[in-house]
This record gives C-alpha cells, sequence and structure tokens, in this order.
C-alpha cells in the first residue's frame, strides 16, 4: 500500500517534471533520426533492424538512466523530505520499491511510445516481429537495472550532479564487459567479465531475438540485489 | 503519551542527548528549551522514529520506539526545524501524499478539514515552490496534523517566520494543546513561557531543570527584584536610605531610579521608610525575572 502510494507521487513527479519530458524529447529524436537512416538503408542494401530502439536504448541508457533517478532520493534528502518519510509509518523497503517501480513505470511509458517505428515497418514491410518482441522485453530488463543502479547513487548522496556522474561511470564499466575479450588477454577472465556485463546478457541474445533464462535472472538478479543494497543505504541515514 | 527513559544518542566520543527522562500527559503542552545545540532536535529525531536512541527507551501513546516503531510512528505528527517541502507538488496534492502515506481512511475530509483549520484551501492547487515563507511553514503544520495523531513534534517552528506569523503559530500550537500532546522545542524563553504548560531546560544535553515556567522562575529567583525611583534626595543619600531598609540586599543606579534587590516582600517596609525620611515615592514597580535570567543562571551553573 505504501509502495503504491509512493510510486504514485513518483509518477506525478515525472509528468510535472521538464527534465523528463526533455529526456523523452531526447531519446524520441535520437530513435527517430536512426529509424529514418535506418528505413533508407534497407530499401537497398539490408532489411530494417527490428531491434534498432533496443540497441539505441542498450548504450545510451547509461546516460538516461542516471538522469532519470538521480532525483529520486538526492532531491529528498536535500529538501529534507527523507527525514519525515523516515518518520512515516512505513518501511525503507515499500519507499525504495514505490520510487524505483515509478522510474520503471517512466521509462516503460517511454519505450511504448517507441513502438510506433514498429508500426510504421509494419504497414511498409514484413518485419521479424517475434525478434523486436525480445529485444523489447530485453531492454525492458536492461533499463530496470540501469534505472536500479541510477537510484542507488541518488541514495548515496544529497547532490544530484554527483549521483548522476557517478552512476553513468559504474553503468559505463558494466557496459563495456561486452569487449572484454578485446581488453582483457586472459579468455576465461574475459569470459567471466562478460558474464557479468549488461551487454553480455542483451547484445547476442534479446537483441538477435533470443530469449534465455540466464539473461532474464541476470537482470532480475542485477535489480534485487542492487535494490537491496539502496533499502540499507536509505536505513543508514538513521544512524548518521 | 510521551514516556522517555534515559533517551541518549552518542556520536563516536559526542554526547548529543544524555539520558533525559520526562513524560507528558494528553493535552500537555511541553516546551523543549535550550541553546543551539543543546541537543532539542537530536531528542525530538529519537521521539519520532527518525533514528534509534544509543541507550534508553520512549514510548509513544504506549508504543515504544523501537520495538514497536512503526506503531508509535502512526501516533506523532513531526514537523522538523526546516520545514520539508515537494516544491513541485501542489498544496493540496502534497498534503494528500502525507495522509495516505500515513494510513488516513477518509483522506479527502481529513485534507479540506486541515487545509480549512490552516487557512489553505484557496491555495490549495498552488505550487508549493510558490508559497511564502509563513504559508510553508503552515503548509508543514498541515502536514503533521491531517492524520490527528495523539502526540505533536515541532522543531522551532517559528524560527524565520515575520511577527505576525509567529504570533498565528503560537496560538496554533496552544489550541493544539486541548486535544493533543504537543512537544515543542525553542531557544527563545519568553515563547516557552507564553505557550508551555511546562518547560524542559536542555544544555548540552542533559535536562538541567524543569517544571511549570512560573514555578521555574520563583524557584530560581527567590525574593525579588524592585524598581523605584525618589523625589527629593541626593543620589548619595537616597542609596543609604534604600540600602538601610531591612531585608534589602543590592541596591543599583538604574536610569532616574534605584534597582532594589531583597531577599523578602519589602514593598511595605520601603514606603514607610521613605515617607519617614520626608522624601517622596514617584514610582515604585516589581521586575519580573524572565525566564531568560532563568535559563542563563543555569546554563552558567553547568
Amino acid at each position: 500500500m505504501a509502495t503504491w502510494i509512493v510510486f504514485r507521487r513518483e509518477v506525478g513527479q515525472y509528468f510535472a517534471s521538464p527534465f523528463a519530458y526533455l529526456i523523452t524529447a531526447a531519446v524520441l529524436v535520437l530513435t527517430g533520426v536512426l529509424f529514418n537512416s535506418d528505413l533508407q538503408g534497407s530499401m537497398t542494401v539490408k532489411p530494417a533492424e527490428p531491434a534498432l530502439v533496443p540497441l539505441v536504448m542498450s548504450f545510451t541508457m547509461i546516460f538516461f538512466a542516471p538522469l532519470l533517478t538521480m532525483r529520486l532520493f538526492a532531491e529528498e534528502r536535500r529538501e529534507g523530505t527523507l527525514e519525515l518519510l523516515m518518520t512515516a509509518p512505513v518501511t525503507e523497503g515499500s519507499i525504495v520499491f514505490g520510487k524505483f517501480l515509478g522510474a520503471w513505470f517512466y521509462y516503460t511509458l517511454l519505450m511504448v511510445i517507441t513502438f510506433i517505428y514498429q508500426f510504421i515497418l509494419l504497414s511498409i514491410t514484413q518485419p521479424d516481429v517475434g525478434h523486436a518482441i525480445s529485444a523489447y522485453i530485453g531492454i525492458w530488463l536492461y533499463g530496470g537495472a540501469t534505472l536500479a543502479v541510477g537510484m542507488l547513487f541518488s541514495a548515496m548522496t544529497e547532490n544530484q550532479i554527483v549521483a548522476a556522474f557517478l552512476s553513468m561511470v559504474v553503468l559505463f564499466l558494466m557496459w563495456m564487459g561486452d569487449q572484454a575479450g578485446q581488453i582483457v588477454a586472459n579468455i576465461d577472465v574475459a569470459r567471466v567479465v562478460r558474464a557479468l556485463s549488461l551487454q553480455g546478457h542483451f547484445s547476442t541474445s534479446f537483441a538477435s531475438g533470443l530469449i534465455r533464462a540466464e539473461d532474464i535472472v541476470y537482470f532480475a538478479g542485477i535489480i534485487t540485489v542492487v535494490l537491496y543494497v539502496t533499502i540499507r543505504v536509505v536505513e543508514s541515514n538513521r544512524v548518521r | 503519551m510521551i514516556e522517555a527513559k534515559g533517551l541518549t544518542k552518542r556520536y563516536g566520543d559526542r554526547i548529543a542527548v544524555d539520558g533525559i527522562s520526562f513524560s507528558a500527559k494528553q493535552g500537555e503542552i511541553v516546551g523543549l528549551l535550550g541553546p543551539n545545540g543543546a541537543g532539542k532536535t537530536t531528542a525530538m529525531r529519537m521521539l519520532t522514529g527518525f533514528m534509534p536512541p544509543t541507550e534508553g527507551s520512549a514510548k509513544i501513546a504506549g508504543h515504544d520506539i523501537i520495538e514497536d516503531s512503526l506503531e508509535a510512528r502512526r501516533n506523532v505528527g513531526y514537523l522538523p526545524e526546516r520545514v520539508p517541502l515537494y516544491p513541485d507538488m501542489t498544496v493540496r496534492g502534497y498534503v494528500t501524499f502525507w495522509a495516505k502515506l500515513r494510513g488516513v481512511k477518509n483522506s479527502k475530509t481529513a485534507v479540506d478539514a486541515v487545509l480549512a483549520r490552516f487557512h489553505l484551501q484557496d491555495r490549495q492547487n498552488q505550487l508549493v515552490r510558490h508559497l511564502s515563507k509563513g504559508l510553508k511553514q503552515r503548509l508543514g503544520l498541515a502536514q503533521a496534523l491531517v492524520h490527528n495523531p495523539p502526540v505533536i513534534i515541532l522543531d522551532e517552528p517559528t524560527i524565520g517566520i515575520d511577527p505576525q506569523q509567529v504570533i498565528e503559530v503560537r496560538d496554533a500550537v496552544r489550541a493544539l494543546g486541548q486535544n493533543h500532546t504537543v512537544l515543542f522545542s525553542t531557544h527563545i524563553l519568553s515563547e516557552a513561557e507564553q505557550v508551555c504548560d511546562r518547560v524542559l531546560i536542555i544544555n548540552k544535553g542533559k535536562v538541567i531543570a524543569q517544571g511549570k515556567p512560573a514555578d521555574l522562575r520563583r524557584q530560581l529567583q527567590p525574593g525579588s527584584t524592585l524598581f523605584v525611583v525618589l523625589h527629593g534626595a541626593d543620589k548619595k543619600k537616597a542609596r543609604e536610605l534604600l540600602a538601610a531598609v531591612p531585608g534589602v540586599t543590592h541596591v543599583e543606579a538604574q536610569g532616574d531610579g534605584w534597582q532594589v534587590k531583597a531577599n523578602a516582600d519589602v514593598r511595605g517596609e520601603l514606603s514607610a521608610s521613605i515617607g519617614a525620611a520626608g522624601l517622596t515615592l514617584l514610582e515604585m514597580r516589581p521586575i519580573t525575572t524572565s525566564l531568560e535570567d532563568v535559563f542563563l543562571e543555569l546554563v552558567k551553573e553547568v
């Protein structure tokens, strides 16, 4: 119940915030331009990429996830509302879940808007719908994991810029793991690094139309662990 | 309603609150009085369930703040020193959020009532960020009261607002005392004197005195101080005359008259001896010691 109330407020905040609209606009412009050129290429060179938007998002969420989540706790702490939240009869868990679900919900809406490109494709050609669905499921989970990381850093500081910067750095490292083979000489180490990376569970599976249990478990696991740590971090405000 | 036993908060070696014990009955307004940094805010934070005490325990409306924290928190309304606001919400949305979060069943009625009480109805659709400081303070009070808690904890609610609003807030607090238990912190002594039924004076984390404001004053300042203006005598003679009255302990020139300290009520003797000396008594009035003096006296001793 408390989770639902916090969730409702967060979603309301996103719709009241010019910054959130700005991010939506940036995502749509970026994907729109890329979709347009992909469509042009598909006339002559190769078929249109069904996983275009998810592929674009898999890289850009390194930046968009921190920007969407930096506010969540940092602002509460700066305004002093975190103290009031923590004296309300609700657990830290429901505060963290409510906020996370709010951010994920806004992100989901953003992804739903990009379905427009799929409808355009459907109307002019015969895209691989299964492939697109797989990629979207993947990027939805992937987005959830990156938003959770962004929220964790927001809970650690009252400065939104610092929160955003730190989570960008961490997300970039988590993303880079895909290139581990090119960076690390030892193949076994590279395998482990890749298995821990965001891209390693997206680029060659979901994005290619392959839904694997291990990838779902990976993203669900990241979300679970990061939310758990966030709850602990929020609790630690009590002893300071 | 509030029962604190040996509440203690340590940060490393520093003791912010050192074994505070007190209790407050229903309908009582208790003032926490102390200089900045005395531990008032920390004590309040422990009672509101924001931070656990290092030692000691407390009960809010019968619920232990550690064992039964959620239930205790449900029974508290809290206004921190800096009013916590969501600038991008409407006034109504803000109050409704806190009402729902604290489990108010019929939140619409509760919100309407509290907005009316603090004269915020005509602002209810404005964004919180556009309110003046005084209105924000009222909104903070509205938030603390929306779930009609038996215990209300207000941390320096009259800081930084204009005198008219200070009076409004004080009146509001006094009105609350009829149905709620109010714990109210301030470092303004006259305020505590006006508003509170009972005052706890805190310094360096310890309660150094407690009682009714009037009792505290009497207890710490036995005897009386009078201001006397005479006519028809030179300074030296007047001083000698006043000092000779039995019971007078100290005479000091102040403006065009004299400040006379005595260890008993000496008004009769004073006027009699002035008359006997053939002088005219133009003015005689008691100087009441404010809580301020009591407070300074106590803080000096520690």
